[in-house]
């Protein structure tokens, strides 16, 4: 009898320890969840479609977020936004002799196990291709002046009326050379300390030159569309909706789900409508029911927020008058509860700003900009220092693209100006084209815009949006001294100086206040109990977790 | 007959022309064009697009080589869709937004005449005002009002049917109810008003004196008649239904022709607005010939030179 | 016997104009008048909104953002905290001036263009009926888009006449179409003749007595488009070239509804509500009118 039990027992263990074993890592799927029985898929809803998935050509967040299911780049971000090597094998360093010693050459050893999911494999070739490319005169790419650094990039860029001749030429000349099948070497016109964050991103993702050239701009569609990433597009439906399907030939750790569904559903009360009758796994909410569903007991439940890396505010074109006046422009900044707008209004979604590199980027400091808290009195006073002592001599005028959140905002303001300096503010709501036309123009009085980060660092923002006469300087603000210290700081090898650099740059730039800066967005989504293992961040695409769903898996 | 048929077809194509003609000037003295976008291209980068898409010709160079496109079948590149042509565009979300307008039109006409002429024939009875309240409130209710308190009950509360899409059977049935609301209650309106005017013509009363049976009556005299006023309504009605479904289409995620089009406009695609623009005036043109032709067939009093 | 001028007492009745006699059927039309009631209070309510309420339509109040009914706020506020109640009522100001006001325009060219098209026929009815299907091949909420964004984009842009005339140009097609069909039947008709062999010619015909006798259809076409005009203002509102803020409108107030309506579904209802009850009220008068105005019901 006792011998029994003792087998049993025995075999019992065994069998427990059988199963343990087996139910971790399936091959190569990772050890997080347990057995996943229920099917691994998932129902989002992109929002809207973009104008094209070519990762050269793209640039919008709905187009981003198609791409990155399908490519991995030579760099990629962690959760925590840090740079971590992908189909690199190493991130370049000085002391890897991945970055030569003047800051100007850099070289990346490639993984030799990396494949497109047809089965090929990847290598130098393929980016060196895609980089070139990127600069294409005749492809007309958005992203590509952030890559102007590379020697011989620009010249070819701006060749659009040369000859054929000519053209390839130029394009010969672009430092980005295969040395041989697992190198890539680029060269740069200037160091520069953040360009390794220019490799993660998708412009700089690996294309196949077969394939484009075989099918042309018909590439983007499925089956043609093939890519080095763990989920391939399997099917596009325009205007309806994107699937993808895990990529079984993927070189890296396979994801969890095998199929993702991208629908586009643009309003979005009908994408609530569906969340709740359980046609998608995730759902964005209409602006302004925030706090309703705050406290509806079941959707309370399965709210996700997190911060955005994105500034919202209002710019002020400081060419024309009367905004060219300092004193004004710190006087309307300080008139303004945003406190009140983010919590009482928008339901504590989102958080009051006043300088504008938002919390979670290095460079955010929260001691910035506090002269510019709502203070009616300092503002009445400031006003009457800028010459306008009777407030009613004073007009001016808010242009914005009358769609989302927007007119609530503008409503808002034109509240905050009567009732805390007694200005008249009129609104000029428009259609968005109209908008951006106005706003790239230069043509706005008060306008309202924003940035989110494209990578973690000032660079992403500062230069572009201040420098005089920058890509982005809409608001036509100069100053010698910021440019100067932008000038500096974007050569800094030393990490520290170069921080310190820019937030003195930011500094400069928060106290001449060419913007009001409003407020840090926040993502508030809601998500299904059984989407398990999403991991957000404040760069994602236009789905929350979008990033990382390769990470994500469905317990039922 | 042929005649007139051919010679309303020609008329048709320069009514085209000009209709055409007239979106692109328009189209151009709108603020705001295809590149301007909330994070700005580079200078180069918009200099580039411009020549890819030959807007820096002049401006009626632009028109004639559109119209040279048009006759050989192609409607240019998207704007905003730029690996796509504008023709493939269209025709992708065509049966989509036909089927949508038809099955509701169908459903507005089967509902709405009968409902008119039962309350006409009934006049002041609860027939009668049960009709008129139903048009009344349908004609009363905004499109996207109407669906998304659908979508509410049916959807989310009750779980009997998709929230929106495409593809089956279930996905059609809210978005078609909700755009025949409205022409329904139009219909029903107009036959009702149209069939007691002809009830109290005086060849009716004849009719009746001469002792024909009531149904008699109503089919032969009564019936035919009163569609004049309903049919000059149905026909456009349709196209609108056609083109004009945009609400609908947007609200319900339906890709077809109606949501692309006026997201066209938002997004200053021109090719796809000029297309949108050629296919909806296309179809209204050919309905209001047929909706003249059935006035020759209905009304025998109505001749035409 | 020579019978002189005997004077026979016949019953005669008092003769009645064809206006005259539609006012008094109208007076009997109780829905009619139920209607009517409810549009000249609306108006007045509107005209006299600020006696009705404390409260102004811009007037933001962030400790009561989002309330429902309640004494302080009759109906509730909105997500800035305006009361509900003071924008229903000067927004009736914005919603019935738009809807009435661009009928004017509807009327004004497309009567004389359908009545001249249905009545002169041949190649003037054909040129004008062509001018007209270019008119109609225009998708409306495109051109529409189009005039108010160009319209925008000038001096007056967001004025509220710069809106009836973009509504008003696009919508007076119908009214013509319809005309021109009623009096090509009518034209045929025996009592056409008849005027004719009394003498009647061209513009007293057809003002004396095609129009009044086409003008059924016209007012029931006409009651559905004043909806159509306030429906249009709240499209456009939603994409920027409506109605400038902060004046309230109806439309805009439904579409701010539509979006909270997973929040708070009253903000929704009480403007839709408010809506449908002006359009039955205009219904109920529209149908009154043609009731009256029909010749064919005279006594």
């Amino acid at each position: 009898m006792k011998k029994r039990t003792i087998i049993f027992s025995l075999m019992a263990i065994l069998v427990v320890l059988s199963l343990i074993f087996t139910s971790c890592g399936t091959g190569t799927t990772g050890t997080k969840p347990g057995k996943l029985t229920d099917p691994q898929e998932i129902r989002l809803n992109l929002g809207g479609e973009g104008n094209t998935i070519d990762p050269n050509r793209a640039s919008w967040t709905n187009e981003r977020s198609v791409i990155m299911q399908c490519f991995d780049g030579l760099l990629a971000f962690k959760p925590d936004l840090s740079l971590t090597p992908m189909v690199a094998k190493d991130i370049p360093t000085l002391a890897n002799k991945g970055i030569s010693a003047d800051g100007k050459t850099y070289t990346f050893k490639l993984k030799t196990n990396v494949t497109w999911s047809d089965g090929t494999k990847v290598t130098a070739k393929d980016f060196e291709y895609s980089i070139k490319r990127l600069f294409s005169p005749d492809l007309a790419a958005e992203y590509t002046s952030f890559y102007f650094n590379i020697v011989g990039g620009e010249a070819y860029y701006s060749a659009t009326d040369k000859t054929a001749a000519q053209k390839t030429a130029l394009k010969d000349a672009i430092a980005v050379k295969a040395k041989d099948d697992y190198t890539l070497e680029i060269k740069l016109n200037d160091p520069l300390p953040t360009f390794l964050n220019l490799l993660a991103l998708w412009p700089a993702y690996p294309l196949r030159q077969d394939i484009i050239e075989k099918y042309g701009d018909q590439w983007t569609q499925p089956p043609n569309y093939i890519g080095n990433g763990p989920f391939v597009l399997t099917e596009w439906v325009q205007q309806d909706h994107y699937t993808f399907v895990r990529n079984e030939k993927y070189w890296g750790t396979k994801p969890y789900l095998t199929k993702i569904t991208f629908l586009e559903i643009t309003d979005a009360n009908v994408c609530l409508a569906g969340y709740k009758n359980n046609e998608h796994d995730q759902a964005g909410v209409p602006g302004g029911t925030e706090k309703a569903i705050m406290a509806d007991p079941v959707l309370s439940k399965e709210i996700v927020r997190y911060a955005q890396l994105s500034t919202y505010g209002m710019q002020f074109n400081v060419t024309k008058a009367p905004y060219n006046n300092k004193t004004l422009r710190q006087a309307l900044a300080t008139a303004i509860d945003r406190v009140a707008y983010v919590d009482k209004v928008r339901g504590g979604v989102g958080k009051p700003a006043t300088s504008w590199i938002p919390p979670g980027m290095p460079g955010y400091d929260a001691t910035l900009g506090q002269q510019y808290t709502f203070n009616p009195t300092k503002a009445k006073e400031l006003l009457a220092q800028a010459g306008y002592a009777d407030p009613k001599t004073l007009k001016i005028k808010f242009q914005y693209a009358n769609s989302g959140t927007n007119p609530t905002l503008a409503a808002f303001l034109q509240a905050q100006m009567k009732d805390n300096l007694g200005v008249d503010l009129t609104l000029e709501p428009m259609e968005p084209k109209a908008y951006s036309a106005l706003w790239n123009t230069k043509q706005f009085d008060i306008g309202f815009t924003g940035w989110g980060a494209d990578y973690p660092d000032p660079d992403n923002w500062l230069p572009q949006f201040y420098g005089t006469g920058a890509g982005n300087n809409k608001t036509g603000y100069s100053s010698v001294e910021f440019d100067a210290i932008a000038a500096k700081a974007l050569k800094e090898l030393n990490e520290t100086k170069r921080l310190q650099l820019w937030a003195d740059a930011h500094k400069i730039v928060v106290d001449d206040c060419p913007t009001a800066y409003f407020v840090y967005r926040e993502t508030f989504v809601l998500k299904k109990p059984w989407v398990k293992g999403q991991v957000t961040t404040g760069m994602d695409g236009s789905i929350a977790g979008d990033m990382f769903l390769r990470e994500v898996y469905i317990q039922k | 007959m042929f005649r007139f048929i051919v010679r309303r077809f020609l008329w048709l194509l320069l009514v085209l022309f000009v209709v055409l003609l007239i979106t692109f000037i328009l189209m151009h003295l709108v603020p705001g064009g295809p590149w301007d976008r909330e994070k700005p291209l580079a200078a180069k980068v918009v200099v580039a697009l411009n020549k890819r898409y030959g807007l820096d010709q002049p401006l009626w160079e632009q028109f004639a080589r559109y119209i040279g496109g048009v006759v050989h079948g192609d409607l240019g590149i998207s704007y905003s869709y730029s690996d796509r042509n504008v023709t493939s565009i269209l025709l992708r979300g065509l049966p989509k937004t036909a089927t949508l307008g038809v099955l509701a039109f169908i459903l507005a006409q089967a509902i709405g005449i009968p409902f008119g002429m039962a309350a006409a024939l009934r006049q002041n009875t609860a027939v009668d005002y049960a009709s008129v309240l139903f048009s009344t409130i349908f004609a009363s209710i905004p499109g996207f009002v109407l669906g998304i308190l659908m979508m509410i009950v049916l959807s989310v509360m009750l779980h009997w049917l998709p929230t929106s899409g495409w593809g089956s059977v279930r996905q059609i049935i809210m978005p078609v109810i909700c755009l025949a609301a409205l022409p329904a209650a139009q219909s029903a309106r107009i036959t009702r008003a149209s069939t007691l005017e002809v009830m109290r013509q005086d060849y009716v009363r004849t009719a009746r004196s001469k002792g024909l049976k009531e149904s008699v009556v109503r089919v032969r005299h009564i019936f035919r008649n009163s569609l004049i006023p309903v049919v000059t309504v149905a026909g456009p009605e349709l196209a609108n239904l056609i083109t004009g479904s945009f609400i609908v289409e947007n609200l319900f995620a339906i890709p077809g022709v109606g949501r692309l089009f006026v997201q066209g406009i938002y997004a200053r695609d021109y090719s796809l607005i000029m297309g949108g623009v050629l296919f909806y005036a296309f179809t209204i043109a050919l309905l209001n010939l047929a909706v003249d032709v059935m006035y020759a067939t209905i009304d025998p009093r109505i001749r035409y030179d | 016997m020579a019978v002189a001028s005997e004077t026979i007492a016949v019953a005669v009745r008092p003769h009645h104009t064809l206006w005259g006699d539609a006012i008094v059927r109208l007076r009997r039309n109780k829905l009619a008048m139920a209607g009517m009631g409810f549009i000249i209070l609306l108006s007045l309510l509107a005209i006299f909104a600020p006696l009705l309420t404390p409260y102004g339509f811009a007037q933001q109040n962030y400790s009561d953002i989002l309330l429902g009914p309640s004494s302080k706020h009759l109906l509730g506020t909105d997500q800035l905290g305006r009361d509900t109640f003071a924008r229903l009522l000067y927004g009736a100001r914005t919603s019935l001036s738009v809807g009435i006001f661009t009928q004017f325009i509807v009327l004004s060219i497309g009567l004389p263009i359908g009545a001249i098209a249905g009545y002169a026929g041949g190649r003037t009815d054909n040129f004008i009926m062509r001018f007209v299907d270019v008119m109609y091949a225009f998708p409306d909420l495109l051109l529409v888009i189009l005039l108010s964004s160009v319209f925008y984009g000038t001096r007056f842009g967001g004025s509220i006449y710069m809106l009836f005339l973009a509504i008003g140009l696009v919508a007076w097609v119908n009214i013509s179409r319809l005309v021109r069909g009623q009096i090509l039947s009518l034209k045929t008709r025996d009592f056409v003749s008849a005027a004719r062999a009394m003498g009647g010619m061209g513009r007293y015909l057809t003002v004396r007595h095609l129009l009044p006798n086409s003008l059924g259809p016209v007012i029931v076409s006409i009651t559905f488009n004043i909806p159509r005009a306030i429906f249009t203002e709240a499209a456009l509102s939603y994409i920027g070239i409506g109605v400038k803020p902060p004046t309230p409108s109806w439309g805009a107030m439904i579409q701010d509804g539509f979006g909270l309506i997973f929040a708070k579904p009253y903000m929704l209802l009480f403007p839709a509500i408010a809506l449908a009850l002006l359009m039955l009220s205009f219904t109920f008068v529209g149908d009154g009118l043609r009731d009256a105005l029909d010749p064919k019901l005279r006594r």
